[in-house]
């Protein structure tokens, strides 16, 4: 019965990650006797450090934004019941339709001036030309309101039903206490769901950490050049394909596989996520 | 808290309702409820501007307010220069996106189905080690596994073939792990024991216990599936080559990159691919997923994540 799975597991989990470890210490035109020198190779490509530095002010900015508006946004709706309820939450789901290609066209035309819905707003902080919107150096908030625009409202949706969790008469204990709706936010709802909060929190990370489409996309169509080789993967990518360097290619993302398989073994040995799975913290 | 749980539970109980005190009370509603509503406003703005936008000419949608409607003729107009692509390659797009899903979903939710149910209930060896190694690839995100996947498919000779990209997505660790939670939550074991006292193998109990029980289990993988197939562009993008195997999220992405809709300079300039038409083939791609989102919000309430894991 768990064979099928199994094969796939091999196939397509495992096997990828030996394969990429083989060919990321073959030869390379620069490094002509191969080995874990590819490894440095890349690091000292005159684009991975300011890639990294995308990536890591991506991070700063785009994993807080959704840790703190996904929290406050559950916590709220939590406090409305009834009817609105569900309407807000199919609200909240729909920009989450809008991924990849899609996100991209709409982001262009949400933030081209003359032909944005919020015109109004964005002529008013003095942006009257897409060009001072879409230019190098400015980029990376663009990217963290795409990708926050897509993933933010699932999870909320997500987290209000971790909400939904916690038992009734924890919380009714609290108001008998007098704790007023503040108070039972802050102090119990947030503190009961925060291994929740916590896995996202290392998900989101570690999604942001690979991000590609947004910045491949701006690059490749509308500005064309503009977000070239922005991050990370992009670099891995055009090593890949543009330079026909697997090795170096391979040797990126095994390093950036690296970073991912870390967060995962913290999130499973060092949080309670998964107490009572059967693996993880006791 | 269990799964059956998660799928059965209806919305609007009415629990925490937060009694109103005096002013400062009231004010706190107020901001609450314009936090709630522009937030909801802010997300449904952009698919109500992407459903007008194929109602209008490329000079409306220049020239005209944001939200106002051209004509239901026009949808007609951009839907025919959309075929004059390539001889309708669109359609091919689209027939590939079904497809791809559609096995997607099949093979990634069966096997899912079964690796859980045998975590749960049967004397697998080494139990503890697949299940860590499944719940590390469900948190690595499968981006990370592009470039060592391209490796491995270009190696077995997969490139730019289909079922490069069905067989590879179809490898469904979360979908493996909630099935684990499932059956060995919702289903009590005493019910495995008895069946097994009875004498059933196996087989005889996933077919006969299990399964009948587990279809709110299935309607559950098979939406996170759908969503996450559906849309899939890195993958396909780095696996296929030809156009006409493109899924519709990696063919938007090249009507982009090869028509002067978005950047005068790409492309042909006599190209009948302008805005219009691409935001008619984004929504192609969105409405399907906003359906089945919709259709599916029943199954969200109860978190997936708090239903997951409590016990």
């Amino acid at each position: 019965m768990f064979a099928p799975y199994l094969i796939l597991l091999a196939l397509f989990g495992v096997w990828p990650i030996i394969q990429a470890g083989l060919v990321s210490i073959e030869p390379t035109v620069i490094n002509p006797a191969g080995g874990v020198k590819n490894f440095a190779d890349v690091v000292a490509d005159v684009r991975f450090v300011p890639a990294a530095l995308n990536v890591v002010v991506f991070l700063v900015m785009y994993v807080p934004a959704m840790l703190i508006v996904v929290s406050l946004m559950s916590l709220l709706l939590d406090t409305v019941q009834g009817r609105w309820n569900l309407p807000l939450r199919l609200s909240y789901i729909v920009p989450a339709s809008m991924t990849g290609a899609t996100a991209v066209l709409i982001w262009y035309f949400m933030l081209e001036p003359s032909l944005s819905p919020y015109q109004d707003a964005l002529h008013a902080l003095g942006i009257t030309q897409g060009n001072q919107i879409w230019r190098q150096g400015g980029l990376a908030w663009i990217f963290v309101a795409m990708a926050f625009f897509v993933g933010a409202g699932n999870w909320i949706v997500v987290q209000y039903g971790s909400l939904q969790s916690i038992s009734d008469d924890v919380l009714e204990a609290a108001r008998i206490d007098g704790a007023n709706a503040w108070q039972i936010g802050w102090r119990i709802k947030l503190p009961l769901i925060r291994k929740y909060l916590v896995y996202m929190g290392i998900l989101v990370f570690a999604a942001g950490l690979q991000v590609f489409v947004e910045p491949q996309l701006i690059s490749g169509s509308v500005y064309t050049g503009i977000a070239k080789d922005w991050s990370l993967n992009q670099l891995s990518y055009d090593l890949a394909f543009q330079s026909n360097n697997l090795a170096d290619s391979a040797a990126l993302s095994l390093m950036l596989l690296v970073v991912c398989i870390v967060a995962a073994v913290v999130v499973i040995f060092r949080t309670d996520f998964f107490e009572g799975t059967g693996v993880g913290k006791k | 808290m269990t799964m059956e749980d998660v799928a059965t539970e209806t919305v609007g109980h009415s629990r925490g309702i937060v009694k109103t005190r005096g002013f400062g009370a009231v004010t706190g509603r107020t901001v609450v409820w314009i936090a709630l509503l522009v937030f909801g406003i802010l997300s449904v703005v952009p698919m109500i501007w992407l459903i007008l936008a194929p109602s209008k000419t490329a000079k409306q949608l220049n020239d005209d307010a944001p939200f106002s409607f051209g004509s239901f003729a026009q949808y007609g107009v951009a839907w025919h220069n959309l075929l004059s692509q390539n001889n309708g390659i669109i359609l091919n797009w689209m027939a590939n996106s079904v497809v791809y899903t559609a096995s997607i979903v099949v093979i990634s939710c069966v096997t899912a189905v079964l690796a859980g149910y045998a975590l749960a209930a049967t004397s697998l060896p080494f139990k503890k080690v697949f299940l860590i190694i499944t719940l590390i690839a469900m948190i690595v995100p499968p981006v990370a596994l592009v470039v060592p996947l391209f490796v491995e498919v270009s190696a077995i000779g997969l490139y730019d073939n289909p079922l490069s990209v069905i067989l590879t997505s179809s490898f469904y660790p979360f979908g493996v792990f909630l099935a684990y939670i499932y059956f060995s939550t919702s289903i009590p074991t005493e019910l495995y024991e008895a069946a097994k006292v009875d004498g059933a193998g196996e087989f005889t109990m996933f077919f006969r216990i299990a399964l009948p029980l587990s279809r709110g289990l299935f309607g559950m993988l098979a939406f996170f599936s759908f969503s996450a197939a559906w849309v899939n562009y890195f993958l396909p993008y780095v696996l296929l080559q030809s156009q006409e195997n493109f899924n519709l999220s990696v063919g938007l992405g090249f009507l982009f990159t090869s028509s002067p809709a978005l950047n005068p300079l790409n492309g042909a300039q006599q190209s009948l691919i302008g805005r219009p038409e691409i935001a008619l083939a984004s929504l192609f791609l969105a409405i399907p997923i906003l359906i089945v989102f919709i259709a599916s919000s029943r199954l969200l309430v109860r978190g997936v994540l708090a239903g997951a894991v409590k016990s």
